[in-house]
């Protein structure tokens, strides 16, 4: 993928698609390393299943429910000097706290660092898509936050659905607005 | 022509599990997500990159071949590999641009 928000889609799709209630996407930026996170709360994954979504071909063979998205972001962060690392708990080993966290670290500084790109459009579209499952982006760096919560949007809304086209672009703004101050140099 | 005529222009066959597969076109790219919507079927796709994706693309877009560029070779756990999903991997010294250029003559 040209930009890591393509990865990020194609991850976040493999957590609702597991059942997720609530997905967190989550960057984090410091000392020239990139971590992103994407955890849920979905139905998780056998220890054999977590060793083979990084094999291209469990995911073309048996099953095309996850796709390339594991391998492509593996390829990436390793590229950039980074790891991927994933964990899950599946409903089974632990009714109460279930799902996977997929963890992928880059080094920005590394000329193969693929660009985040544009990561608003990738969390609008996840929103818009999946109107009925929450997200909560967050990506901090220095101290600074951009942040949105569909929790906290589906409490305000209340029962204007989050997929409404004037919902999409009030995130879409909101988040912007906030990347406008994020990549401020002050 | 087919892939398994490439050995006789120069090539060095890595893997040749299906040296029938006729090659009607190439592509050249590095980025496998970029490469697996626009590789067509049957091209042979040229490459410098070498690991287990790119037999997993080849596979999926169906290209009659890889052509590793620059002398890029293949590990042995990816030979097999490549062997064992059928797809023809071979290297050249060559750039991808002077593959290219070769291959437009053989296929004109």
């Amino acid at each position: 993928m040209k930009e890591l928000s393509l990865n990020i889609l194609d991850i976040a799709e493999n957590s609702v698609k597991a059942g997720a209630g609530l997905t967190q996407i989550l960057i984090d930026e410091k000392d020239q390393v990139l971590t992103l996170s994407i955890i849920d709360d979905g139905c998780g994954m056998e220890p054999e299943v977590v060793r083979s979504v990084v094999d291209p071909f469990y995911t073309t063979r048996t099953t095309r429910k996850v796709g390339m998205g594991v391998p492509l972001l593996k390829l990436a962060c390793e590229q950039a000097d980074g790891k991927l690392t994933i964990e899950s708990v599946t409903a089974k080993q632990d009714p109460e706290h279930h799902g996977t966290k997929v963890e992928a670290t880059f080094h920005t500084d590394h000329i193969d660092f693929t660009p985040l790109g544009d990561v608003v459009s990738s969390i609008t579209t996840l929103i818009q898509g999946h109107p009925d499952t929450d997200f909560l982006f967050r990506h901090t760096k220095d101290g600074k936050e951009v942040s949105v919560d569909t929790r906290q949007l589906r409490q305000i809304l209340e029962d204007v659905p989050l997929s409404s086209w004037d919902v999409i672009q009030w995130i879409d703004s909101f988040l912007r607005e906030q990347y406008d101050d994020f990549n401020t140099v002050t | 022509m087919k892939v398994g005529d490439l050995p006789g222009h120069g090539f060095k066959a890595l893997a040749l599990p299906d040296p029938d597969r006729s090659i009607d076109g190439v592509y050249i790219g590095d980025l496998l997500s970029w490469v697996m919507g626009r590789a067509q079927m049957d091209n042979a796709w040229i490459t410098i990159m070498s690991n287990n994706n790119v037999i997993a693309v080849a596979s999926l877009a169906d290209c009659s071949c890889v052509l590793l560029a620059e002398g890029v070779e293949l590990p042995e756990d990816l030979i097999e590999l490549a062997n064992q999903k059928f797809i023809n991997v071979l290297t050249s010294e060559k750039s991808a641009y002077e593959i290219a250029v070769l291959l437009s003559g053989l296929l004109s």
